[in-house]
């Protein structure tokens, strides 16, 4: 269940950077995430880690979020998964 | 004029060679058609339940195709192969993926239950290990039909277990139903191969039950996993 958890929290926060324009700083990211800062961040370097979202600095060094390809992937195949989790009761 | 084709394959030969053919690719599609839902989520249980079906494609592999293949493309006359020993070697590497491979269905459901350590991994690989090589070493039938009893009350065990914990007390029925026979029948399999005598009037009701199993799983999947 803590697992499932995870996978959901992973969805929230590539959900939030995407209608953002795919285009979000980290802090405000970390504020409408609703998590303790601690928590966020092993979330963000997980996602950053597999891939799934990725940071860019622009010309003023400041630091934005973006979501790949494999986390748009990530997006669409969700449902999946997450179906595919409850067949098969892992 | 053609040969029937009897000549060239006996049928039992032929129907082992379909049986274990028709798992192993089972298992490499299950296989195959969870590996983006793993590459994207990295989701324990998934990774587990994908190790699960790759040793079963591993144990069919050396239960019965590699004999086919050293025979098919001569390798006995290129490589001076020793029968008996290669006989061993592939009991040995099946009995090792068969345990293996039974452990990781168990470990894709109880994962969360159950904590992760490199030792544990390590003990579950020794055991199997050691009952490969016991089962290949030991030629009494009776050590064989304990060893796999055991296995198979230890198995029912942890999914009657699983059931009852499971979240999703409906679904999970038909599941953790498929999930015992595919071991039941596994279990048959293994005293099949090792005592080849003593099954030897069910074996074609095995091979079906089996491949039915697997097939049926391999529906789940393909049907869930959006392939």
């Amino acid at each position: 269940m803590a697992k499932r958890g995870k996978l959901e929290i992973m969805r929230d926060i590539l959900t939030m950077v995407q209608s953002n324009r795919n285009y979000m700083r980290p802090t405000p990211l970390l504020r409408k995430s609703k998590m303790t800062t601690a928590r966020f961040k092993e979330y963000y370097s997980e996602l950053t880690l597999r891939g799934l979202l990725k940071e860019v600095t622009d010309e003023h060094q400041d630091r934005f979020l973006m979501v790949t390809d494999k986390g748009f992937r990530f997006l669409e195949r969700y449902r999946t998964i997450v179906d595919f989790i409850d067949e098969f009761e892992l | 004029m053609r040969p029937p084709i009897e000549f060239l394959l006996p049928p039992e030969l032929g129907i082992e060679l379909l049986y274990s053919f028709v798992i192993v690719i089972c298992s490499l599609m299950i296989y195959r058609a969870t590996r983006e839902m793993y590459e994207l989520s990295s989701y324990k249980g998934i990774q587990y339940f994908r190790r699960a079906f790759l040793f079963f494609a591993i144990a069919y592999f050396f239960r019965y195709s590699i004999k086919y293949l050293i025979f098919f493309f001569n390798l006995q006359e290129i490589i001076e192969l020793n029968p008996h020993a290669i006989g061993n070697l592939s009991l040995f590497i099946f009995l090792y993926s068969s345990f293996m491979a039974m452990f990781y269905l168990l470990y894709s459901v109880m994962w969360k239950k159950w904590s992760h350590t490199p030792i544990k991994v390590l003990l579950i690989n020794s055991a199997a290990l050691l009952l490969a090589f016991l089962g290949v070493i030991s030629h009494s039938q009776e050590m064989s039909i304990f060893l796999n009893a055991a296995l198979l009350v230890a198995i029912s065990f942890v999914f009657s277990k699983a059931y009852h914990e499971s979240h999703n007390k409906e679904k999970g029925k038909g599941l953790y139903f498929i999930y015992f026979l595919l071991v039941l029948f596994w279990i048959l399999n293994i005293i099949d191969i090792l005592l080849p005598r003593f099954l030897h009037i069910y074996q074609i009701g095995i091979y079906l039950v089996s491949t039915f199993l697997f097939m049926a799983i391999l529906y789940k999947v393909l049907k869930r996993s959006g392939n």
